[in-house]
């Protein structure tokens, strides 16, 4: 049977526009433009899903997102909030958190049983006998949540976008609109957004006075200026630090910054409280006029309005004119109304009571909807109803009201000190942060004329904030009938009479939390779970703090109110991550990687390989490693170390500024030479290493590690101002290439591509001369951190792959190996040498990694230094040293971070460890004791499995290599 | 075909569109990506081009400022200001920093022809170097950006260091032979992902790859085909 | 997110900026005691109230001192070291 009205003018449906769609395998038609609610109450469809806790029936209650009795799935996405979510076309829904269909839901016995089911309950059942938790914890995990997850969703990035503005304004309402105005009319540009379909605010359904026309003439004001951007479906999601506000449409986030910022977000309707207040057919008044107003569709057939303000007289009104067979008007304040409305009223037959109060609803069959409600007299002060005096009306709905509450989530969120208001009964902003203003409802102002006086207040305010020099506008305070009432609950033996509809909390509920001891707002709420479901307490937090200071016999204003946090409604973790930025670096070289079968990983920014596997090799990737490090023993292999720091060190303080910075000494360093150039923190802690090439006497080329490059150069570029020196720096990691070819045949590849006579007499290790390879201009270095000979070359990116080609042509008759990062760490723990950063950590000092030669104390000064007098002065408690297992050692290596342990004690730990092909032995380095840094030594290592392996101390894996 | 010496920094991130390749100024660089009738309509709605190409180098020091003056250079008044004189952009980056480029082999003194001297140090560069051009400017920098980079840029001779898509960036706007176009630089070892990240948003809005040989046609006129000289 | 104004570049979205620790002026080392060095190396003020940050634009490489309210989390200036001060 359809509900759905003839035309109204302020409708949003489009009926020209018919199509279907099915709900719980029903079909069901709408028209475009309806929400899926909308759709469904039309065709006098009014179960719409199943609460959380008891599985009642629930429908409508204020088909305006404040709360969620209406959650469904389409199979892929999950809990659509039906009440505000457009209905398409062929849309197959069902209704969330059932067990059998909305209707048949078995979960429903609950309801019954719901004695047993107290707030809290699950703090003390289940948990003995221990035994069964695993049972229960199965059967509460399978009854708690909401919708099911679908894994195979399409996964559609919502990139988002940045915005900038003078003025943000959130909420198209009276209030919003005239302050886009106002903006807008002194030139400065606005973005204005409302989370419904269309801009209006209450001037979309609350007909009180000239809505439609002041609608009309307010948006096509708004239209005539171009500064002004409206947005509509779309939510402010949070505020955060100097005014930046994410809007959150169905396509993405796009992440506001205003100059300034008025919250004229409007209020949620509150609902009184009464036994079955959450049957399907009671709803809010305003969610009856979005009805009619919005989609056409008459809420009920015949019923009642129960008021504790005047908005109820507005709704029976808007009623009438739907069609519906109002009964009655129930005011639950004593002196009822003096409004011209309740004349009108009673002249069109609708009884008005006065001092009364809907007692309870009686539920149709199976508890689908309301079949009676039952009217006592009523004690406002009590709350209390006189049970002995019940009238009876047999009806199909109820409209119900009882005040606002301010959707302040934002202000609050901006760091705002609100105030609680008698004369409105609400929390109004006391003390507003810089740049935020508050216009409208939100603001505690009722009155259609002062709503748009105090939108346009706002954007003065705004105006003269950013420096527009503008008259203030007055705006009078609130005077008359409070629009909210003070305690608009009725007591109920039997309970049932609900508070938050999201979490099924009742009134009782409150009582015995309080009496546990939780009768502090934040306990309260977290004891109860009010405010914590979907809607976040938008219908509900009021209430509670009402309830609680009742209990607690304080003012509202001393309960106070739980911190509100984004976001306003639940978004899409989708939305969050956006397109997704991740930046790499690559580089000159890498295509060649990739064509010879790198396998790549990211070394920080980086993409570099690890080792190869070119097509068609059976290898895994340990034996591809290994096979790399052999051609580096045995022939020659070559890796990209074009990811290393390099920074140019110039100037005439350049040598006084290293020597100032590092810990070895570099006045005296020759042009043509380099020097290990290791680099402290202030505490003396070792934090990166690298080398200084003197190119000329002013200036040097360093290099750091990949890791640390950014860090390194930032750091320097600070000392160059502390220290005052003389000394430009040149940051050139990105600008250069490098490579390192190593391995017996190193110099004879290398030899073929420049004129640099590469004997160790003529250019010895710590040589650095600027030359050319391939013809291309660069500096070559002969260093011996992975094999005995190897060489180093730097030089512009862009001839980068073309070098590395050129030198791998004329090494390929040698055997010439590209080689990654596995087998470069392998190779230099075969050299003995260890990592800043993976054999040291956040505490090594110098002294522990036997770096004393590096260590030049009788500088006047470098970074680390008065640390390290400290430190020396202290007894050395662990050293870092090279091992080797047993020659008989099988089985499973030990672990880097393995323990070493003597006389049962942890005396250290493993920092590196590794299989050596070429010296058919495990070695490693560990931190041991002092006392065991001898040659010779033997410790013991802790495997994972618990077993202790035997190593000895080694001077380096090289002697021993030479020794065997 | 002759192995190039030197390669864009983007070029293997462009691999992927098959374009055809030249040597521009001696580097090896992706020149038409589609024909040009598609090429043109890219133009129209958003475009992205290479021109690392171009010459450049940094000039810094107390007496960088006279230095170029001397050598005939003009210079913006103030630091984050640049100037197109002849044929070359010269940007201030800081008091006492310049970035030069070279639109063609016909700038004298050319970019190779500087070098360091007392208080002026030479800084060669890696940059990966693109032109944007289109009317769906607006909505690419909305996204990449947090920064309202078109009012930013809107002032004139005006260049601006920011964050694009996570990469540090430099960026100004030109008005070349009437069109406004929008020139980015950034550590050449960052220029693929930033190529490859631009591109998938410019060609979701409908737009493409444009070759930049069309871009010195069209803007200036000029060939560029000789090898650079020295690096 | 918060704006900083970077005295050179203008203001930015915070996460254009790293941060590089209070700003402190270190202590003489050759005349210091052990324990006036070490409360120097790792002591710092948690005391809420105006301090003195070194912060660091990425984008263009600068340097620069911010004086923050950590209270508020208000930055009342920002200038280059040594102090040249560009009201914010």
């Amino acid at each position: 049977m359809s509900s759905r009205l003839t035309t109204q003018s302020t409708e949003w449906i489009q009926r020209d526009k018919p199509f279907s769609f099915s709900y719980e395998g029903q079909q069901v038609t709408a028209f475009e433009g309806d929400t899926i609610s909308s759709a469904l109450w039309a065709n006098g469809i009014k179960v719409l899903g199943r609460s959380f806790k008891y599985h009642r029936a629930r429908g409508i209650l204020t088909l305006a997102n404040h709360d969620v009795n209406a959650l469904m799935t389409d199979g892929i996405d999950t809990n659509i909030r039906a009440d505000v979510w457009p209905v398409q076309a062929d849309m197959q829904l069902t209704a969330v958190n059932t067990t059998g269909g909305v209707i048949k839901d078995r979960s429903q016995f609950i309801d019954k049983i719901s004695p047993l089911l107290p707030v809290g309950f699950y703090y003390k059942a289940f948990h003995t006998p221990r035994r069964f938790f695993p049972f229960w914890e199965d059967k509460i995990r399978k009854a708690a949540g909401l919708g099911e997850v679908n894994f195979n969703y399409p996964r559609i990035p919502k990139p988002k976008q940045h915005a900038h503005c003078d003025v943000l304004i959130i909420g198209a309402g009276i209030a919003g609109l005239s302050a886009a105005i106002s903006v807008a009319e002194q030139g400065l540009s606005v973005i204005i957004v409302d989370e419904n379909a269309k801009a209006g605010g209450s001037l979309t359904y609350d007909m009180a006075t000239d809505s439609v026309s002041q609608l009309t003439t307010l948006l096509s004001a708004v239209e005539s200026y171009s500064k002004i951007r409206l947005i509509t479906n779309a939510y402010a999601a949070g505020y955060y630090a100097d005014h930046l506000v994410p809007i959150v449409e169905t396509t993405g986030i796009t992440k506001v910054r205003a100059k300034a910022l008025i919250v004229a977000s409007g209020a949620f309707e509150q609902p009184p409280v009464f036994r079955n207040n959450d049957l399907p057919g009671v709803m809010m008044g305003s969610a009856a006029q979005r009805l009619i107003y919005r989609y056409a569709v008459k809420p009920f057939d015949k019923g009642v309005v129960v008021t504790a303000n005047d908005y109820g007289y507005r709704t029976a009104l808007d009623l009438l004119a739907a069609g519906v067979d109002v009964l009655a008007v129930i005011d639950m304040r004593r002196e009822g109304s003096s409004s011209p409305l309740v004349t009108e009223l009673k002249s069109k037959q609708v009884a008005v009571h006065k001092a009364s109060c809907v007692y309870e609803v009686i539920a149709s069959k199976q508890k689908l909807g309301v079949s009676e409600v039952v009217i006592c007299p009523y004690d406002e002060l009590m709350a209390e109803a006189d049970t002995k005096n019940k009238i009876r009306l047999k009806c199909d709905g109820v409209a119900m009201s009882a005040g606002w509450a301010p959707a302040a989530a934002l202000l609050y969120q901006a760091g705002t000190k609100m105030r609680f208001d008698n004369t409105v009964q609400q929390f109004v902003p006391a003390e507003l942060p810089e740049g935020v203003f508050a216009a409208g409802k939100v603001n505690g102002i009722f009155e259609l004329d002062q709503r748009q006086l105090d939108g346009q207040r706002a954007a003065a305010e705004a105006l003269n904030y950013l420096g527009k020099s503008v008259a203030t506008v007055e705006v009078k305070q609130h005077q008359g009938i409070s629009p909210s009432h003070a305690y608009p609950v009725v007591n109920h033996p039997k309970g049932k009479n609900f508070v938050d509809f999201d979490e099924d909390i009742q009134v009782k509920d409150f009582i015995n939390a309080a009496k546990e001891g939780f009768d502090n707002i934040e306990l309260m709420k977290r004891f109860t779970t009010v405010g914590m479901g979907p809607s976040q307490g938008k219908h509900s937090n009021m209430n509670a703090i009402r309830i609680l200071a009742r209990i607690r016999d304080l003012p509202v204003e001393k309960i106070g109110t739980t911190t509100a946090r984004p976001f306003f409604h639940p978004t899409p973790i989708g939305h969050l991550g956006g397109r997704g930025f991740h930046p790499h670096r690559y580089t000159a070289i890498h295509e060649w990687h990739i064509e010879n079968g790198g396998i790549m990983t990211a070394a920080g920014l980086w993409m570099r390989p690890s080792y190869y596997l070119p097509a068609g090799s059976q290898l895994t990737a340990q034996q591809a490693m290994q096979q790399e490090a052999m051609a580096v023993r045995t022939k020659a292999g070559m890796i990209d170390n074009s990811t290393l720091g390099k920074i140019e060190v110039y100037g005439p303080d350049a040598a006084a500024f290293l020597e100032r910075v590092y810990t070895g000494k570099f006045a005296k360093q020759k042009v043509g030479q380099y020097r290990i150039a290791m680099l402290l923190d202030e505490a003396g802690v070792m934090v990166d290493d690298g080398l200084a090439c003197r190119l000329a006497e002013d200036r040097f080329y360093l290099t750091t590690s990949t890791t640390n490059s950014a860090m390194v150069y930032r750091q320097l570029q600070r000392e160059v101002q502390i220290s005052g020196l003389s000394v430009s720096l040149a940051n050139l990691t990105g600008v250069k290439a490098a490579m390192t070819i190593a391995g017996p045949a190193s110099a004879d590849i290398l030899s073929q591509l420049t004129t640099v006579d590469l004997s160790a007499n003529a250019f010895p290790t710590g040589s650095v001369v600027e030359t050319k390879v391939a013809d291309v201009e660069c500096l070559l270095l002969r260093v011996a951190f992975v094999a005995e000979q190897a060489f180093e070359i730097h030089l512009p990116a862009a001839a980068g792959l073309y070098v590395w080609n050129q030198l791998m042509q004329a090494g390929a008759l040698f055997g010439l190996m590209a080689y990654g990062t596995d087998a470069q760490r392998l190779l230099r723990l075969e050299m003995g040498h260890h990592l800043i950063g993976h054999d040291t950590d956040g505490l090594t000092n110098p002294f522990e990694a036997h770096a004393e030669p590096l260590i030049a104390m009788d500088k006047a000064f470098f970074t680390g230094q008065r640390s390290l007098k400290i430190i020396a002065k202290k007894p050395l408690n662990k050293t870092l040293v090279n091992f080797v297992l047993d020659s008989d050692f099988a089985g499973d290596l030990p672990n880097e971070c393995n323990l070493v342990i003597d006389n049962g004690d942890i005396a250290g730990r493993i920092t590196s460890i590794a299989y050596s092909p070429y010296l058919k032995r495990v070695i490693g380095i560990a931190f041991v004791p002092p006392e065991k840094r001898q040659t010779g030594s033997r410790f013991e290592i802790r495997n994972d499995a618990g077993d202790l392996i035997a190593a000895t101390v080694i001077q380096s894996p090289t002697e021993l290599a030479k020794s065997a | 075909m002759k192995s190039t010496l030197l390669k864009s920094p983007i070029a293997f991130a462009q691999a992927s569109q098959n374009p055809q390749m030249a040597e521009v100024n001696g580097m090896l660089t992706a020149v038409r990506f589609a024909d040009e009738a598609i090429e043109s309509q890219r133009v129209e709605v958003l475009a992205i081009c290479d021109v690392s190409a171009f010459e450049r180098v940094s000039i810094k020091g107390k007496q960088a400022a006279s230095y170029l003056q001397q050598q005939g250079i003009a210079l913006p008044a103030d630091a984050n200001q640049w100037l197109f004189e002849a044929d070359r952009l010269v940007m201030r980056l800081g008091n006492s920093e310049f970035l030069i480029e070279d639109q063609t082999t016909n700038v004298k003194p050319s970019v190779s022809e500087l070098s360091s001297a007392e208080g002026v140090h030479k800084v060669s560069r890696n940059d990966a170097a693109f032109i944007l051009t289109g009317n769906h400017i607006q909505p690419l920098f909305a996204e990449i950006c947090e920064i309202d980079l078109v009012a930013e840029l809107a002032t004139e001779n005006h260049l601006v260091m920011t964050v694009i898509a996570g990469v540090s960036a430099t960026l100004l706007s030109q008005t070349l032979n009437g069109e406004r176009i929008y020139r980015l630089w950034c550590d050449g070892t960052y220029g693929p992902y930033l190529w490859k990240t631009l591109l998938s948003i410019i060609e979701q809005a409908g737009g493409g790859a444009w070759d930049c040989i069309t871009f010195i046609q069209r803007f200036n006129r000029l060939q560029i085909s000789t090898l650079r000289k020295g690096l | 997110m918060k704006l900083l104004q970077c005295p050179v570049n203008g203001i930015r979205p915070l996460s254009e900026f790293s941060y590089g620790g209070e700003f402190r002026t270190m202590p003489d080392p050759d005349s210091c005691t052990d324990q006036q060095w070490a409360a120097y190396v790792h002591y710092r003020s948690g005391a809420p109230g105006y301090k003195k940050e070194w912060w660091y634009h990425m984008p263009s490489g600068t340097w620069f001192i911010a004086e923050r309210n950590t209270i508020t989390d208000k930055v009342s200036r920002t200038y280059l070291f040594p102090k040249r001060e560009v009201a914010v």
